[in-house]
């Protein structure tokens, strides 16, 4: 059922080992049983939260993303295969890699619907109704959040490659299955999303030693 | 025969990162600081890959979510699997006994025969069925066909019999 044909064929012709699917067992027991879908929803719960957080910066719309993906996934199981295009290399045949196809698919629904209905989050009201807490946060997130904040102004695909080599420590093959493209091209992508990363956080740092403050300075 | 086509320069660079990327993923799971160093690897981007490796971490969702939308999974599940039970999503299962095989179209032909065969005996089953009324509709039995004569007689002296024009 899993990976035949292309899988062997692939292995036959060029020597290729293709790795087995680690999820393969629960995937089937969840194909028999849907019950059992329980084992897959609690292993990549967490993974698919964090992307969808991370994508959407925003708690709820995450959890909507969230919801949406496994009930997709829940439903369109029976006909789940382990394929995925040549050029993406035999580690995007996965289970997991599948599942964040759905979960890339439903942020991209959630985008689109939030441009249509612009909505203030309810994080963004609790900052703003803490003010003697401001300079604490501002303090916190101005250097905790350097690096996500000069992820999040990366463009679209740069950023999920990012995402997904960091938070869920994805390999390139696995990337190239979740975006559609081919390693080489997920390869370039992470090249040059570091490098403007490097060069956003260069630039911080280099305005924070120029102000003031930063050169003890008083008033 | 094809040749293979040269990488440019950003390629190779993203290669190189690409190898730093997975050695230093890898470092982390063995809980050390950082990858072995990488002479050609640009230090800007060592520094901020190992930002990036420390401060974008998972986010995980509440215990109330979870709980909630594993409970909503599960009355789905069971929704499907009642579909399944009335045939909704229902599998082909083979027949018992030598496995089929795609390869083989023989391997259809117990059921194409076994229906033909079946089709066949109920139409004889039909045909003799309906001859079989049409010989007792209309019976030869003179004790019959007197009982029905004198019903028809009863039926025109009591004037109930219909009108045929």
């Amino acid at each position: 059922m899993f990976g035949r044909g292309r899988g062997g064929q692939a292995a036959g012709a060029a020597g290729r080992v293709v790795p087995l699917d680690p999820d393969r067992s629960l995937v089937t027991a969840a194909q028999v049983d849907p019950a059992r879908f329980d084992a897959l929803y609690r292993k990549y719960l967490a993974q698919v939260y964090s992307f969808a957080y991370h994508e959407l910066g925003d708690h709820h719309e995450a959890e909507d993303v969230t919801e949406r993906t496994f009930l997709l996934a829940l439903d369109a199981l029976p006909r789940f295969r382990e394929e995925a295009p040549d050029e993406a290399g035999p580690e995007a045949s996965t289970f997991r890699v599948w599942l964040f196809r759905i979960a890339r698919n439903a942020i991209a629904n959630q985008r689109r619907t939030l441009r249509r209905h612009p909505a203030t989050t309810l994080d963004a009201v609790g900052e703003a109704a803490a003010p003697d807490d401001l300079e604490r946060a501002v303090l916190t997130r101005a250097d905790a959040s350097a690096a996500w904040a000069a992820v999040a102004r990366l463009p679209g695909d740069r950023r999920r490659a990012v995402v997904l080599r960091f938070v869920e420590e994805m390999s390139t093959a696995e990337i190239a299955g979740v975006l559609g493209r081919s390693e080489g091209a997920v390869r370039v992508l992470l090249h040059r999303a570091l490098r403007t990363v490097a060069r956003d956080l260069g630039e911080r740092e280099e305005t924070a030693m120029t102000t003031p403050a930063a050169r003890g300075e008083t008033r | 025969m094809t040749t293979p086509v040269p990488l440019e320069g950003v390629e190779i660079e993203a290669l190189v990162t690409d190898r730093y990327l997975d050695a230093l993923l890898a470092a982390a799971e063995r809980r050390e600081p950082d990858a072995p160093e990488d002479t050609a690897m640009d230090p800007a981007l060592r520094s901020a890959a190992l930002r990036l490796r420390d401060e974008l971490v998972r986010v995980h969702p509440s215990f109330r979510f979870e709980e909630r939308l594993a409970r909503r999974l599960a009355e789905a599940a069971a929704g499907m699997r009642l579909a399944t039970a009335v045939g909704g999503e229902g599998t082909i299962l083979p027949f018992p006994g030598a496995a089929p095989d795609a390869n083989r179209p023989m391997d259809r032909r117990p059921l194409l025969v076994g229906g033909a065969v079946t089709s066949a005996a109920l139409s004889l089953a039909g045909a003799a069925f309906v001859a079989w009324r049409r010989t007792r509709g209309a019976p030869t039995d003179p004790m019959a066909r007197a009982i029905r004569l004198a019903r028809a007689a009863r039926a025109v002296r009591d004037g109930t019999a219909l009108e045929l024009h």
